[in-house]
């Protein structure tokens, strides 16, 4: 599953990651390929779903976007400027267009603080970002997040519930008037009915504020709720890449069909989970050469040890990486 | 071997000085207590007669008891002078006044010094890592290692030993102390995603130390600070003692002068040495009450096992009965109710889904089967019976027998689920050769068909690793084979995939229903994923605040839920049959309290039918029939009603 | 291994950092052994042939180096105060006492602060656990000096039973009775500042342990209350304690100058504190060098220990 190649790329759009490679030194001179050639692009006002479970580069990518990985090779290109040619002081200022949600709701809120100096805090460091009334524009963020009671704002993050933490959290992205909104696992540590809330919260912030949004995520269903395309990866690398009806109703990767039939139900009229995938992920240290899923793949060949599969374009929009795709479903 | 190090006192410094974001005790106010308040007056008092003595009715410490027959020598503590006198009739209350001005002045110069310094280079370095870390923990590791009286003479030698070379040489020492503790906590801090969140704002690494972990450093510090102060005071004392120290009168002089002759005159080394110990004390104290203001409360207190009144038991064939089960943890914020008048039993071969949102009791509820809640204080009342024995009241040994052999559990995540010093073969034979008379060999080869039937690849070189050596997935497999050991009838499962990957839980889930299937157990499957219930159980429980709000046949759950939580929840489920982009169905508000729960019905405040008689009667239930429900209001009774 | 041998260059860079800097300092303090050992009427020629007799000649890296060359050999030079000895031959003297004192106080420490830590944090909140906490609160707050008054006052003057003073230590194999009797005050003396030490720090990550879920699931699997303390409990809560008792190892030898001083026993401590007074340097950079190796050698043996406690530690270790 070596999604490496770029053809699938568009033009003008808000985001573009070309061939990003993400390798963090181990012991013993080893290196863990965390990202392998990852390449994908954001329009504006769309989102973007990246899948895959623990392992698969997801978070890695989403960090080294945001710059808080240093890239190892690859370009990262926001509104036409490239990330990574810029340093220093010029590189923070370039990336106050991104924002980013964690994972963690109460860990991404410093304790210490009230929620008015969080919520401010990007205008704290940046001075002001906007015409009118700044004020104003914070209260109307605030209110939009379904956090506008006067209350809030004069209270400590502790006080809040892990929902409202995450609430808290988007207003001070939203803030900034990010032109992208990086989520990581935004959802995955909150009760199913917070989850909902929240990513109502989500569908509704982005009409309202026409937000381009990265929305990386273990879970495929909630993926499917927010995305406009989804992005399936294994091990560093990206299998397929696809309108979000299209993956569902057609996965053509070996490893996105053993995904979506691994969803507890499973009815989407796959074959058991178990005769799709099987084995354990191999190590990040000495990942399988050519395709990286061939070690748990039921169709995998001499090809697939020998050559990295490119992304091809299936059908129109629906890019898959694998030397056998499979259709039916 | 440093003169000064804070954090040689056994507190555990790194992890607690960590532990404001932990403490998360929201509503409860903290307070200084008893305690605090007397040690924060004896040191008020002491800076006060150190400040003062020379104003306040004091005799003069040098004045010898000969000259002005106020003092006798040696004099005992008593009305005439409260500490009594000296050798040379000198007043000892006045002496150890004396003492307590260097003392004092050492203490907090340092202190100041060395905090400030100490905190600066540990923040740094536990924030920036890298480089100015390995230099920072070597200079530290040297530091440690140097012997502080070497110093200490060298530097006397050299410069004397005046006040100002001691400020000087104690502060140098005290740095890598708070050094350390500081580049623990500031470590520990930067792992947490709100440091990451001020990096992706834009702030400046100024910035993140400034105003994002200098702020939650400060009151550990400073507790530690208290502490650090103490330990000047030791440290000057201790040097005194042996005639290193300064040319003032301290209190270490003071005690190595009356040492000599404790035999005869006990009271002159005793008394300075008395004050001194009371001082350090109240500065610990003090200390370790600002360190109650942000760690979080151990564990409340004693477990005590209290029992209710006998109560039915179940008809027999149960493997589980459960019976208006009360289950309440004590803490100091109150009693949790945590599980509030459950029952449910439970065949052999049946398998049962418990199903509720984080804090609803589901998991307290499998706890109190087991009788397994860590260092909790808790009371259960009602009946458990497992396999006939009741599990509260039978005699201790039983219940541990029917522990070991008729119940096996699984726990949530598979990381923690196993002791990560043992090898997996004594973890999975444990059981056997403390329950039966296995000896080691038939257990370890009973072992090895474990390993095969929960699907671990080569089972023979598994049983000699320890549990980091294998995938979360396997490690979970080897738990399930444990709860296998001895064959039990009943098999608990506590969210037994929520921290695995989805492939991987997938094959969990067919794993455990395969072998309850083929062993004909009786299993308990406890998960917040409803989907999860759906194809592995043959009855649903729902747990809404402590209570079974519903409980039927799985597939009458999810076809015709009654009550209004159960309906919400369904609809809240994640449906891969609506299009992307559609509005969620949602449950507004949140889950009751459960040390003051509410005297209607438990959702009533979150439900959409909910009427008065909700909210002041808590509706009733047959809990004989196939499906039940505690609804006054339930779904699917609008069409009835108007037909 | 490789990880051993990192952490032992470390080791080895802090004893040359320690005894360079230590040598430096003494060098730098008033006054020329050279002429105190000629006495006062010696010519200049003889003074520089003690000079050089006494390694005393050259440039403080040629010295530092020297001394170092004859150290590995434990040849520390004379004393120059006590006359006819070398320095090696006075802490070979010295040594055993205050090993002696050691070994005892750490022996009483942890017999008392395991079972203590253990019965506490089996129930946080009970009768023993308070009892035991605030005792360990408030032996926290005696510095050995008073401690070892009260002590001396309460088991020495008033009940008599042991004496206030080591007089005339008999050896071990000798008297066994009295030498136990005399080093008992001063090593319970000692022990008791540790035991407030170790309790604290056991008791706590014990507490930390018996909330994890595989004690949990032990205790569902009907394990014996003993059983789950020993097997599945203190081991993996002994990381910190480990680290504490070595580290108190090494820091004892020469830490322990107080109760040497003030129970008049003729051990380490005391030996460097009169070397310090009389300026016999050589003495005090021998001591300062053989506490420092024990340092570091104690420092690498809790790696090692480290590692077989702990198997995590010791896979990445490899």
């Amino acid at each position: 599953m070596a999604g490496t190649g770029t053809a699938h790329l568009r033009h003008d759009v808000v985001l573009s990651v070309t061939e990003l490679v993400v390798e963090f030194p181990a012991r013993k001179k080893q290196v863990v390929h965390a990202v392998s050639g990852v390449s994908f692009d954001l329009d504006k006002g769309e989102t973007l779903g990246i899948v895959g479970e623990s392992g698969c580069g997801k978070t890695t990518t989403g960090r080294a976007i945001m710059q808080l990985e240093s890239v190892t090779s690859g370009s990262i290109r926001l509104n036409g400027v490239d990330l990574a040619a810029e340093q220093g002081e010029q590189l923070r200022q370039a990336r106050k267009a991104m924002q980013m949600i964690f994972q963690d709701p109460v860990s991404s809120l410093n304790p210490s603080r009230r929620v008015r100096e969080i919520v401010r805090e990007g205008i704290d460091i940046w001075g002001q970002t906007r015409e009118g009334d700044v004020d104003a524009w914070v209260a109307e963020v605030m209110e939009s997040v379904g956090l506008g009671d006067e209350d809030v704002a004069d209270r400590r993050p502790h006080e809040f519930s892990g929902g409202q933490c995450q609430r808290i959290n988007i207003a001070r992205a939203l803030v900034m008037e990010p032109d992208v909104l990086i989520l990581d696992e935004p959802v995955s540590a909150l009760d199913v009915s917070v989850q909902a809330q929240i990513l109502n919260l989500l569908e509704g912030l982005k009409r309202q504020f026409g937000l381009t949004m990265l929305f990386i995520s273990h879970d495929l269903s909630i993926v499917r709720y927010l995305s406009d395309r989804v992005m399936v990866m294994y091990l560093g690398q990206v299998c397929e890449i696809a309108e979000t009806a299209d993956l569902f109703s057609r996965p053509t990767h070996p490893y996105s069909r053993a995904l979506l039939a691994s969803i507890p139900g499973n009815t989407l009229g796959l074959p058991q989970a178990s005769e799709l995938i099987s084995g354990e992920l191999p190590s990040p240290l000495n990942p399988p050469s050519g395709c990286r899923f061939r070690t748990r793949c039921p169709h995998a060949t001499d090809v697939c040890t020998s050559t990295e599969p490119e992304l091809v374009e299936h059908e129109p929009g629906h890019w898959v990486a694998c030397h056998h795709p499979s259709v039916n479903a | 071997m440093p003169l000064v190090e804070p954090g040689a006192t056994g507190a555990k410094t790194e992890t607690e000085a960590v532990a404001p974001i932990k403490g998360g005790n929201p509503g409860q106010k903290r307070r200084l207590g008893l305690t605090f308040w007397l040690s924060a007056g004896w040191i008020f008092t002491l800076v006060f007669l150190a400040l003062f003595r020379d104003i306040l009715p004091i005799r003069d410490p040098d004045e010898l008891g000969i000259r002005t027959r106020e003092v006798a020598k040696f004099e005992s503590p008593g009305r005439n002078a409260c500490g009594g006198g000296d050798g040379q009739g000198r007043d000892m209350f006045a002496r150890v006044v004396q003492g307590a001005r260097p003392a004092l002045i050492l203490g907090l110069t340092v202190t100041i010094i060395g905090g400030i310094l100490g905190s600066a280079v540990g923040v740094t370095s536990g924030y920036l890592r890298g480089k100015v870390d390995t230099v920072t923990t070597v200079f530290i590791d040297i530091a440690l290692a140097f012997p502080g009286l070497v110093l200490l003479i060298a530097v006397r030698a050299t410069f004397g030993n005046s006040m100002f070379v001691f400020i000087v040489l104690f502060s140098l020492t005290s740095i890598p102390g708070y050094a350390r503790i500081v580049r623990g906590a500031s470590f520990a801090l930067s792992e947490r995603d709100f440091v990451d969140a001020a990096a992706a704002m834009g702030a400046t690494k100024r910035r993140i130390i400034l105003r994002e972990l200098a702020p939650n450093i400060a009151l550990p510090v400073l507790s530690f600070a208290f502490i650090g102060f103490a330990l000047v005071i030791v440290a000057e004392g201790g040097l005194a003692f042996i005639g290193l120290s300064l040319d003032e009168t301290t209190w270490g002089k003071l005690i190595a002068d009356g040492a000599g002759d404790i035999a005869r005159h006990a009271h002159v080394a005793l008394f300075p040495a008395t004050v001194m110990f009371l001082t350090i004390l109240a500065f610990n104290l003090v200390g370790d009450s600002m360190r109650a203001l942000y760690s979080p409360r151990e564990v409340a207190t004693q477990r005590r096992l209290r029992v209710g009144a006998m109560a039915d038991t179940g008809s027999g064939d149960e493997v589980l009965y459960i019976d208006d089960l009360f289950t309440a943890l004590h803490t100091p914020n109150g009693d949790v109710h945590a599980v509030d008048g459950v029952s449910l039993s439970l065949k052999a071969g049946e398998a049962l889904g418990l199903v509720g949102e984080s804090g609803s009791g589901k998991t307290m509820i499998l706890r109190s089967i087991v009788g397994a809640f860590a260092l909790a204080d808790v009371t259960r009342t009602g009946t458990v019976e497992v396999a006939g024995v009741d599990m509260l009241r039978a005699e201790p040994a039983d219940i541990k027998r029917t522990l070991g052999t008729q119940i096996g559990m699984v726990s949530q995540n598979p990381l923690t689920a196993l002791n990560p010093v043992r090898l997996i073969e004594h973890q999975i034979t444990e059981p056997m050769l403390v329950h039966t008379s296995m000896s080691k060999s038939e257990a370890r080869t009973r072992a090895l068909e474990l390993m095969q039937q929960v699907g671990i690849p080569a089972p023979e070189r598994r049983l000699r690793e320890y549990p980091h050596q294998l995938s979360g997935g396997m490690r979970q497999r080897v738990t399930i084979a444990i709860a296998l050991a001895n064959e039990p009838e009943l098999l608990l499962a506590d969210e037994p995939t929520t921290a695995l990957d989805v492939t991987v839980q997938d094959q969990i889930l067919r794993l455990l229903s395969d072998l309850q299937r083929d062993r004909k157990m009786a299993m308990v499957l406890v998960t917040h994923d409803l989907a999860v219930v759906k194809g592995f159980t043959d009855r649903v429980a729902i747990v809404y605040g402590g209570e079974v709000i519903e409980s039927g046949p799985t597939e009458q759950i999810f076809s015709n839920p009654r009550h209004r939580y159960t309906v919400a929840l369904i609809q809240s489920m994640p449906n891969l049959d609506l299009p992307s982009h559609s509005e969620l169905t949602t449950i507004e508000g949140t889950p009751p309290s459960l040390v003051s729960p509410p005297r209607g019905c438990r959702f009533a405040a979150r439900c959409p039918a909910a009427q008065d008689i909700c909210n002041t009667t808590p509706p009733s239930t047959n809990e004989a029939s196939e499906h039940w429900f505690r609804c006054h209001f339930p779904a699917g009774d609008d069409a009835e009603g108007a037909a | 291994m490789l990880i051993f041998v990192q952490r032992l260059g470390r080791l080895v860079f802090v004893f040359f950092v320690v005894t360079f800097v230590t040598f430096f300092l003494l060098d730098q303090a008033p006054g020329d052994p050279a002429e105190r050992f000629a006495g006062l009427n010696a010519t200049p020629e003889v003074i520089e042939g003690i000079r050089a007799e006494l390694g005393l000649n050259g440039s403080l890296i040629e010295r530092y180096l020297r001394w170092l060359g004859n150290a590995v050999r434990f040849d520390f030079g004379d004393s120059i105060v006590t006359r006819g000895f070398s320095s090696w031959d006075l802490i070979r003297e010295s040594l055993p006492k205050t090993l002696e004192l050691m070994v005892f106080a750490e022996i009483m420490a942890i017999g008392i602060a395991v079972p203590l830590a253990l019965a506490s944090a089996r129930r946080p909140g009970s009768f023993i656990d308070k009892a035991s906490s605030s005792t360990a609160f408030g032996l926290l707050a005696l510095p050995a000096f008073v401690l070892g008054i009260y002590m001396s006052f309460i088991f020495g003057v008033k009940l008599g039973w042991f004496p206030t003073i080591v007089d005339n230590l008999p050896g071990l194999n000798d008297d066994p009775l009295d030498n136990l009797r005399q080093m008992f005050l001063p090593s319970l003396t000692l022990a008791l500042n540790l035991v407030a030490v170790y309790l604290r720090l056991l008791r706590s990550d014990l507490i930390e342990t018996l909330q994890e879920d595989y004690v949990m699931l032990a205790q569902a699997r009907g394990l014996s209350e003993r059983r789950i303390m020993w097997r599945h409990v203190l081991r993996p809560s002994s990381l910190n304690f480990t680290t504490a008792v070595g580290l108190n190892i090494a820091g004892l030898i020469g830490g322990a100058f107080i109760i040497e001083v003030l129970f008049a026993i003729n051990g380490m401590g005391r030996l460097v504190i009169q070397s310090v007074i009389l300026e016999d340097f050589n003495v005090v950079a021998a001591v300062v060098a053989i506490l420092t190796v024990a340092y570091v050698m104690m420092n690498f043996l809790v790696d090692v220990l480290y590692s077989i406690l702990d198997p995590r530690i010791r896979h990445a270790a490899r």
